[in-house]
């Protein structure tokens, strides 16, 4: 029972982290129809800068988090103004695609120049032993990570439901031109959702770095399971990222305890394939029509 | 004034020559001898490429500054591999066909080296192999009798027969778990493992995989101890090695971890911290163990060339600067750069050369390409921060500090 719980905690702390990089997709695509996929490489910078504000400058966790937060937000306004609006002006889905994947590429370059090739530890900012609840052992960067994962999704969501600006985003989303007529400047609303989900992703590096290590490819994988998270729970549903990351990190670590540890991602891109089949908007995804 | 600026100038000139002599081509000898390194030199393995290379560099400049090889300088022609398999096929074809060097130093990944060693095979050009521990290299005769495949560094099998000795002759461990990622290295040395613990008429209690950048071991620990494992005998790389310490210390699991060499690489030290000390790992060249003159010269200039006080794989870079010597007395030998006659000669070696690693009398012969076998090969133990010696067996190394020998519990 006791490893049953602990197991469901793990896939837990990695189903949110999964579900973090998933939300910063969902944010972009509702307001343009576009995913970062530089997000990964985003984490990475956000976890490095981190390393350097906490470790070189000695500025201590939170001026990391805050750092990141800054250099992700920069991160996306520059991403969308090189890379998505060109895109969406001239309408070709191809170039935005490209554009996000070379700029990934670029990033993760500079970070092997500046950082160097290493994974280096990212010093736990709680105490690096675990808290223990009978026989159950958690780690206090878990917790933290479950914690504020949440409370960012919580935030963004409250942000999107209650406030004028939500509202503009969620305008933006439904149809950007009847958005543009009554009043709502549609370029600065899809900036300011690059700059939130950068942030988001780039926060989360630093999040995550304690458990993962730091270094310039730590992003690659975890935003390619991200993606196959934000498929699943449905690219337009913020409650659907966070079902659809559960749902991933808990198969993985099921699968790998009680099936076999060589299959352990194997059943999370079934159930990719199988929702892409069945449910092509995600579980919790409203199919969109498009109107041609 | 005209004068001086005339003779400026005529410096000048001169320096250029000087300069381009160094560079790449040499007065008396002809053109540079252009020798192939390929490693990945970013990524988790880096810190075993980036050790490696930087050997090679260190011996090859030292060679240049005696005056190079059959009087001309070697060029190090350099590629990065970034571990892939593909990548590797790709560098190696390009510094065999394009670059058309002499021979190659490297790689590091089992799985580069499988994907690539062909392509020197076919073109007579010999591949010396410095770090990849689970490449076939006299397992190649049978299908190619003419081999151009030759290695230093202690190979599977002898690490797999040691991990195993260690665990279960040593320590007397009934019930064992192996954990391996799922690269080729990983799985070669599960393999090895398997074999080796055959031979003693037991088996593993439990196998586990794991994949490059996985970062929570959770199920695979919890099988480890639901089956009752006294030890982990682990096969992976740095970072991964460390999750596997740093996820015992989080469930609770305290068993001694004995593995792939790998488990000295600076990645796993600093990644796994106090959780990684009594991980011990076969190792032919251990920097706080070093005895010999050469050595400790080796290290001493290593640290003062690349301002580090711990090569990040002491290893690596150790047997990068050997396999450098290994083939420049080759070529010196042979009096030629053409691969057949440097084949022969490595095969028959008349000078011994006093290595980093070891001497080398006659290391290789015409059916034997390793150069390392199980005399060459300690185990080391990470003790706070570094891969300290067993003072049990280094009776020359400088003792360690703490209890005479270490054993591997945490």
């Amino acid at each position: 029972m006791a490893d049953l719980i602990q197991l469901i905690l793990s896939g837990v702390a990695l189903g949110m982290i999964y579900a973090l990089l998933a939300f910063g997709y969902s944010i972009t695509f509702s307001t343009s129809r576009t995913i970062n996929f530089a997000q990964g490489e985003f984490l990475m910078l956000g976890a490095l800068t981190g390393l350097t504000v906490d470790v070189r400058l000695h500025l201590g966790y939170v001026m990391a988090v805050a750092a990141a937060a800054g250099i992700g937000a920069v991160l996306g306004v520059v991403l969308e103004r090189v890379a998505i609006r060109p895109a969406l002006r001239t309408g070709s889905t191809v170039a935005w695609v490209l554009a996000t994947v070379a700029l990934g590429i670029v990033a993760r370059n500079a970070a092997e120049r500046i950082w160097g090739t290493d994974d280096s530890p990212f010093p736990a900012p709680l105490s690096s032993e675990p808290m223990r609840l009978g026989p159950i052992r958690v780690l206090p960067q878990e917790v933290l990570i479950i914690g504020i994962a949440g409370l960012i999704m919580i935030a963004v969501e409250i942000f999107r439901r209650r406030s004028i600006w939500g509202k503009a985003v969620t305008a933006v989303a439904a149809d950007n031109e009847a958005a543009a007529l009554a009043g709502i400047n549609v370029p600065v609303t899809i900036t300011a959702s690059f700059v939130i989900s950068s942030a988001i992703a780039a926060v989360s590096g630093v999040l995550v770095a304690p458990l993962t290590l730091a270094g310039p490819t730590m992003g690659t994988l975890l935003s390619t399971k991200a993606y196959a998270v934000a498929i699943v729970g449905g690219l337009q549903s913020g409650i659907g990222v966070i079902v659809g990351g559960l749902l991933i990190g808990l198969c993985e670590q099921f699968t790998a305890r009680y099936i076999s540890t060589g299959y352990k991602d194997t059943p999370g891109f079934i159930l990719l394939i199988l929702i892409l089949l069945i449910k092509p908007a995600g579980i919790f995804g409203k199919r969109s029509i498009k109107k041609v | 004034m005209a004068s001086l600026v005339a003779l400026a100038g005529a410096v000048g000139v001169l320096g250029c020559a000087k300069q381009q002599e160094g560079g790449g081509t040499a007065a008396n000898g002809g053109p540079a001898i252009k020798i192939g390194v390929y490693g990945p030199f970013t990524g988790g393995s880096s810190p075993m490429g980036l050790s490696m290379r930087d050997g090679v560099r260190l011996a090859a400049d030292e060679i240049n500054a005696r005056g190079g090889v059959l009087g001309r300088k070697i060029e190090l022609v350099e590629r990065d591999d970034q571990a892939t398999n593909e990548r590797g096929a790709q560098v190696m074809q390009d510094l065999i066909s394009n670059q058309k060097v002499v021979a190659v130093l490297g790689p590091i990944n089992t799985g580069v080296a499988l994907a690539s060693y062909m392509y020197p095979m076919a073109a007579k050009v010999p591949l010396l192999i410095n770090v990849s521990a689970g490449a076939p290299v006299n397992e190649l005769f049978k299908d190619n009798p003419d081999n151009y495949v030759f290695r230093i560094a202690a190979s599977d099998n002898i690490q797999a027969e040691m991990i195993i000795a260690e665990a279960v002759d040593k320590h007397g461990f009934k019930k064992v778990a192996f954990l391996c990622d799922d690269t080729n290295y990983g799985q070669n040395g599960c393999k090895k493992m398997n074999a080796a613990i055959a031979s003693r008429g037991s088996k593993p209690i439990y196998e586990g995989k794991f994949k490059i950048k996985d970062t929570d071991m959770t199920p695979q620990l919890q099988q480890a101890r639901a089956a009752g494992a006294e030890a982990l005998l682990v096969y992976g790389i740095g970072p991964e090695l460390a999750q596997i310490a740093n996820g015992m210390q989080k469930l609770g699991y305290k068993v001694p971890m004995i593995g792939s060499w790998t488990l000295s690489m600076s990645n796993f030290i600093d990644a796994a911290k106090e959780n990684g000390n009594g991980a011990a790992m076969p190792q032919t060249f251990i920097q706080n163990g070093a005895s010999s003159e050469k050595a400790k010269k080796f290290i001493a200039d290593y640290q003062k060339k690349y301002s580090v006080d711990r090569i990040p794989s002491a290893v690596s870079a150790a047997q990068g600067y050997d396999s450098t010597y290994l083939i420049a007395a080759a070529i010196e030998q042979a009096g030629s750069t053409d691969g057949p006659k440097v084949k022969a000669a490595l095969e028959s070696l008349q000078k011994p050369y006093d290595g980093v690693i070891a001497s080398f009398d006659k290391p290789y012969g015409a059916t034997d390409h390793e150069a390392i076998h199980k005399d060459k090969v300690v185990m080391g133990v990470v003790m706070n921060g570094q891969v300290q010696p067993p003072s049990a067996t280094g009776a020359s190394a400088p003792s360690s500090p703490g209890s005479p020998a270490p054993a591997p519990k945490q």
